[in-house]
């Protein structure tokens, strides 16, 4: 398997957009080539993901669109639909086509716009991932599921209302760092929890899930641009070398799984990806996990090892996941408030590790960031894509 | 016509699921038979949902994760003023969705 390096990233600024999808993903697309600088190299191979264009944009076949506005042609196209792990879907179908001799450069861009339709019909698109039969029909959306996978969580591991807000207090902090991140509020603990009016400033969306708790309706794009190490070193970019990718299953209905507290596809493709990478999570200097609720950094920071379970609360708590910590978790400010425009996420965490890695994150840097990690959870933890990138001097 | 609903159970090693699968779980098995959802149990976790989806007009929506006294598990409504994680319920057939003027049955629980 030939090594894959990350040479070129770009992403939009999350948030609504009145672009269409696909010159969405142009810019996002259009900001990574540049970054690249490519010169004589042709991009061979275009992998773009999203789960919504069909339903939310009345547009299909969006990878010949995409080639089409990049004049990119013919590099070798096509879309992945995933769920909310599409981004990160994607790029593993990049870095096969590279690993396998497929293709020497390839264009990964993943993006959604979801304000193009109102927040009823977008609530009910996302809640289609859920099990047609024995969820979908009963009002089940995605904040309902993660309402009571929290609840349980409280109940078993003595989570409180206080440690989801610290989430997002930290995520928000983070982003207004970021000037990609669709909101920039910095909020605090009286304004969401505490404060008489806390009730109607953040009100209950799927108790005990909260508005704070719970990511926004974003439209966004984000792009990567991979290559061969050897094509990498011949363009002299510094090398963030793709250690590893683990990807994992679970089973569709929530209720069906053994203990429905653990996220068992989070924690084999966490176990996969660092065996690939020939480290583990405690080489891990920075990660980016899927935080579409604020319940999910903490259960997913547990999965992927780097706390043991019913313990990432208290680390949060002790600031070791907040920048300057010994493990910053969402230094973009996550989905939380970076904004999740679903297609787009995946990618947008790898844009963010990248420009770590890189030491290009400006005021949100984790110093001497070496090796990085993240979570792309699709539907509520039935397909989970994890990926070790690394620094090479 | 009474609405129920249904599960499978496995033809060769018995197991029962909930909802059906084309594969069985437990033997790999492909012959089932119905397995009608009825029954007592506890409730496992709930939520209040107010961001709802398409098709409901209410203020919210009460949904629980039931653990059967079989074993098995459901996802439904749960209609109960004093909703609590271990209370005793049990499983009724009614309307949980209504689309394009079609009524959709599921289940909705109710205490003991
Ligand atoms: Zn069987």
């Amino acid at each position: 398997m030939r090594e894959v390096a990350i040479i070129g990233a770009g992403m939009t600024k999350f948030g609504r957009s009145d672009l269409s999808l696909i010159e969405i993903m142009s810019e996002a697309a259009i900001r990574a080539l540049e970054d690249a600088a490519l010169g004589d190299q042709k991009v061979d191979s275009v992998y773009v993901a999203n789960m919504g264009a069909a339903r939310l944009n009345r547009q299909t076949a969006i990878a010949s669109a995409l080639v089409d506005q990049l004049n990119l042609f013919p590099a070798m196209a096509e879309a992945v639909e995933n769920g909310p792990a599409s981004g990160a879907s994607a790029f593993k179908n990049g870095f096969q086509a590279i690993a396998s001799g497929m293709a020497d450069v390839v264009l990964v861009t993943g993006g959604e716009r979801m304000r193009e339709v109102n927040n009823l019909e977008a609530t009910d698109f996302v809640a289609s991932m859920s099990h047609p039969q024995a969820e979908y029909i009963y009002g089940v959306t995605l904040p309902a599921l993660a309402g009571m996978f929290t609840r349980l969580y409280m109940d078993r591991y003595g989570v409180t209302a206080k440690h989801l807000a610290l989430v997002a207090i930290k995520n928000h902090a983070n982003a207004l760092k970021n000037p990609y991140a669709h909101i920039h509020q910095a909020i605090t603990i009286e304004g969401i929890l505490t404060a008489p009016e806390a009730v109607v400033n953040n009100p209950y969306i799927a108790d005990p899930l909260r508005l704070y708790d719970c990511c926004p309706v974003s439209d966004g794009a984000a792009a990567l641009v991979l290559t061969t190490r050897e094509i990498a070193e011949k363009l002299g970019k510094p090398i963030v070398k793709v250690g590893g990718i683990g990807q994992a299953t679970d089973t569709h209905a929530v209720h069906e799984r053994p203990d429905p507290t653990e996220l068992t596809a989070v924690k084999i493709a966490a176990q996969k990806a660092f065996q690939m990478a020939g480290i583990g999570p405690q080489d891990i200097d920075v990660a980016e996990l899927h935080d579409a609720f604020t319940i999910l950094e903490i259960a997913e920071s547990e999965e992927a090892g780097f706390f043991p379970k019913g313990e990432g609360h208290n680390a949060l708590e002790q600031g070791v996941t907040s920048l300057g910590g010994k493990l910053p978790i969402n230094p973009s400010g996550g989905l939380k408030a970076k904004g999740h425009p679903v297609g787009a996420t995946g990618v947008a965490q790898l844009v963010e590790l990248t420009w770590q890695l890189r030491g290009a994150a400006g005021d949100r840097q984790v110093e001497g960031a070496k090796n990085a990690f993240a979570c792309n959870f699709g539907g509520f933890g039935n397909n989970v894509v994890t990926t070790v990138l690394m620094r090479e001097e | 016509m009474e609405e129920k609903v249904y599960g499978v159970q496995c033809k060769t090693c018995g197991k029962e699921t909930y909802p059906a699968h084309a594969v069985c779980p437990n033997c790999g098995g492909h012959d089932f038979e119905p397995l009608e959802i009825t029954g007592e149990g506890k409730v496992l976790t709930y939520t209040d949902v107010y961001a709802l989806p398409l098709d409901y007009a209410l203020r919210y929506l009460r949904l629980a994760i039931v653990e059967l006294d079989s074993g098995l598990r459901a996802t439904g409504q749960l209609v109960d003023d004093d909703p609590k994680i271990g209370k005793r319920v049990r499983t009724t057939v009614g309307v949980v969705r209504e689309t394009g003027g079609r009524k959709i049955y599921g289940l909705q629980f109710v205490p003991v």
